[in-house]
């Protein structure tokens, strides 16, 4: 008989749309993050250091890189005889098939799944979060509590509680009020997307709520067990934890890798991070290099200069080019001469000999200026971009450009060009 | 593929010195993130030959460590695998692999349960990237009993230390001296064979049954008037590994643009164990100059023309010059270190200070790591 006490359920299934044109060909679980992981290895390598080593990971959106990477689940031990890695897309059915239309809605469509390893308790993660936690601590809160689900959450600064879930618990621990982006919150205590269930109760949730639209964890399956009386409890968590969602934020929680002694720390021999390695040569620095404050990965050769910058595996830096504050991922190569100052390069992209990225006045982007702010300049997945053009603040490039799609050799602050036809 | 593979990785030399005090030379960690095994597996991987057995001995321990799942050179688990067999007392048997031809010996039940037709023999300690594909057609296109790959050596490597070869006009062997005192040829053998593996065991049994227990002496050398022993010239870039000189070479190779494009760039890769370690970082105060640097490492000093090996941390105001660091080294603040081999899992205390005077000085310190 096949039994775990306690399985994973992992949603990579969404666009975050916030990443602009990083997630315009991946989804956001998929996106390279410090140097050479990629964000869902923070809660993969989390499952497998807790011991859980049954994990479904729920995908949707563009999910060929996400495939790729998680495979059979080798680099994280997750190649299991019985459980392991299982990559869960949505599916046909004889009766009403449909996407995934919201969190719960899609861990309702793989009760099949979660029912076969005949589980005690069901954890709730989402693939878009950098932390390190041992679920299994967690769960013993669960168990202590006699709790039917658990929350984890962690303490944010009280004038910052407004854009958060807040929970408000008694003094036990257990959940008395929810509150979302409350003007006056009660508690300083977010909800981190993280939840144990025991297995009954998020069974007999879900198939009471199997009609609801968009079926969504903390818009309907959470208020209907704390409504059913049922038991809630917040376990809080006080590690590092950051949420990734918005560029700004994925390039703040790059930098905060380079830390002489980092609050993240990768170097770390409990908790390894484990990720797939497509890249085991040494990295080579030439003699005319510069590197000060930076991170490099593997196979990557670097003949410029780097200053407080996060460089991914397989890169080439040209002679004479220098980068500043900026992420540049796998496989981009930097041509002689070029300048780089808090710009985002996706993979295999190259960038022409003495371009400047990042140059210029902070000008609002025009097209989406919630999306490409804080003055970065981001350069989607495979995009070219010729030799000797300016490349301005808040832009955003994408696809084979041209001299010609450069007026002047330019493109002002603020400015979108969008070859692929990815910044909808 | 039409061969099984065996790497001969059982034996030590003193050449090495203290380089294989504790590891097996097959082990010894090279450009930074290989063990020059990973040269020889990869080429068989991409030869694709499915079945490798690795013949082991001396030091056996960090290679079997290496050696841990077949999936890192993508052998297979059912059709094929990696094999690592070290020495086994037996009803029959209770003596050490007495030689390489001993080694094989040993194993014969291996190569008589295999079904392919063909046997490649490597060694364990050559640095290359070789089409297996390509010798197993010039040897049957030569009607070769065994086939022995090898290269023109140029300049100033003391050929004295490998098997020597005159080939005829047609490649085959014509002569063959062992180590000689002095080599009248500057062609040597690589250490790579490919035989019929019927050929083989029947070679095999003949020698063991004679006493005789070294594969190069007593098989290809007291056989080659009598068997087609081929010569297979190979022209892309081989190095061999085995004394300290030729280890420090052969990693300071890999400074040069053209040996890491050819090895880390051009297809096929070389494939090694994955060892899960989070990029390079580089602090404040580090400085970096024509030197490779492998993942895992932390850098705080001055490096310069030198190889960086994994897990490796770089106190502050240190001064790195024309030196290997292997894995997992920890060099206190201000160490200096010019012409130096250090050894794996050293702690190096602060302010030391190393020159390698005449030669490489290799560094070997089991000083206690306090880490926080």
């Amino acid at each position: 008989m096949i039994k775990k006490e306690m399985i994973a359920m992992l949603l990579a299934g969404g666009q975050g749309s916030r990443l602009g044109v990083l997630t315009s060909k991946v989804a956001k679980p998929a996106v390279a993050f410090g140097g050479k992981y990629r964000i869902i290895d923070f809660p993969l390598s989390n499952c497998i250091n807790s011991g859980i080593d049954t994990v479904g990971v729920l995908t949707q959106y563009q999910p060929l890189r996400l495939n790729t990477h998680i495979g059979i689940g080798i680099p994280w031990d997750l190649d299991k005889n019985v459980g392991g890695v299982t990559v869960l897309p949505p599916y046909e059915k004889a009766g009403k098939t449909e996407w995934y239309t919201g969190t719960a809605n899609a861990i309702y469509q793989n009760l099949s799944y979660m029912e076969s390893f005949n589980p005690d308790y069901v954890l709730i993660l989402s693939g878009d979060h950098i932390y390190k936690m041992d679920y299994e601590v967690m769960l013993d809160y669960h168990k202590s509590h006699n709790a039917d689900v658990s929350i984890a959450v962690m303490p944010v600064p009280q004038e910052e509680a407004s854009r958060f879930g807040i929970v408000v618990t008694d003094e036990k621990g257990r959940i008395t009020e929810f509150q979302e982006k409350p003007d006056h919150p009660k508690s300083n205590l977010a909800s981190m997307g993280i939840y144990i269930f025991t297995w009954k109760s998020l069974k007999e949730a879900l198939l009471t709520l199997s009609d609801q639209e968009g079926c969504d964890f903390g818009k309907h399956v959470i208020p209907y067990c704390f409504d059913q009386g049922q038991t809630l409890v917040a376990y809080e968590y006080n590690g590092y934890w950051k949420d990734v969602g918005t560029l700004g934020s994925y390039w703040e929680a790059n930098m905060e890798l380079i830390d002489i002694i980092p609050e993240f720390n990768l170097y770390e021999e409990f908790w390894k991070i484990y990720t797939k390695n497509d890249t085991i040569p040494p990295q080579y620095i030439s003699g005319e290099a510069k590197i000060y404050r930076s991170l490099v990965g593997d196979g990557t050769e670097v003949c410029g200069e780097v200053y407080n910058s996060i460089i991914g595996s397989g890169v080439t830096i040209g002679r004479g080019a220098v980068i500043r504050d900026s992420i540049i991922m796998q496989g981009v190569v930097i041509g002689e001469g070029a300048y780089l100052e808090r710009a985002i390069v996706a993979e295999n992209s190259v960038i022409g000999a003495r371009s400047v990225l990042g140059a210029g006045d902070d000008i609002p982007n025009k097209v989406k200026p919630k999306v490409y702010s804080f003055g970065l300049a981001v350069v989607g997945e495979n995009t070219e971009i010729p030799a000797d053009v300016r490349i301005g603040k808040n832009t955003a490039v994408t696809g084979k450009t041209v001299p010609e799609d450069y007026p002047d050799g330019n493109l002002g602050s603020g400015e979108t060009l969008d070859k692929a036809g990815v910044v909808a | 593929m039409r061969a099984v593979g065996m790497i001969l990785a059982g034996g030590n030399s003193y050449r090495m010195k203290e380089l294989s005090k504790k590891t097996a030379i097959a082990a010894l960690p090279i450009a930074g993130s290989f063990r020059s095994i990973d040269f020889a597996l990869s080429s068989m991987s991409n030869s694709r030959i499915q079945k490798v057995a690795v013949l082991t001995q001396y030091n056996s321990r960090s290679l079997n460590v290496h050696l841990n799942s077949s999936t890192w050179w993508d052998f297979g688990r059912k059709q094929g695998g990696l094999f690592v067999f070290p020495p086994m007392v037996t009803v029959d048997n209770s003596f050490w692999y007495r030689g390489t031809a001993d080694a094989i010996h040993q194993n014969l039940d291996f190569l008589k349960s295999c079904h392919e037709p063909y046997v490649v023999i490597a060694a364990g300690d050559g640095v290359y990237k070789l089409d297996f594909n390509k010798v197993l057609e010039y040897h049957i296109a030569k009607k070769a009993d065994v086939t022995v790959v090898c290269k023109d050596i140029q300049g100033t490597e003391d050929i004295t230390r490998f098997g020597v070869l005159k080939l005829n006009d047609d490649c085959r062997i014509e002569q063959f001296d062992e180590k000689p005192m002095a080599a009248n040829s500057n062609t040597i053998s690589c250490g790579i064979y490919v035989v019929r593996r019927r050929q083989l065991i029947e070679l095999i049994e003949k020698s063991v049954a004679e006493e005789r227990f070294d594969f190069v002496r007593d098989v290809l050398i007291r056989y080659k008037d009598v068997k087609r022993i081929y010569g297979y010239k190979m022209d892309s870039y081989w190095s061999n590994i085995a004394s300290v000189e030729s280890y420090f070479q052969t990693n300071m190779d890999f400074l040069k643009p053209e040996i890491r494009d050819y090895f880390f760039r051009q297809y096929p890769d070389i494939h090694s164990k994955v060892d899960d370690l989070p990029p390079v970082k580089y602090n404040p105060g580090s400085e970096v100059k024509n030197s490779l640097v492998s993942s895992g490492s932390i850098i705080n000093g001055y490096v310069e023309n030198s190889l960086i090996f994994k897990s490796v941390f770089v106190g502050e105001r240190c001064y790195i010059k024309n030196s290997i660091i292997m894995n997992d080294v920890y060099l206190g603040d201000n160490v200096h270190l010019e012409n130096c081999i250090v050894e794996s899992g050293d702690t190096i205390r602060p302010n030391a200070y190393y020159v390698g005077e005449n030669g490489i000085k290799i560094i070997d310190e089991t000083d206690e790591r306090y880490t926080l």
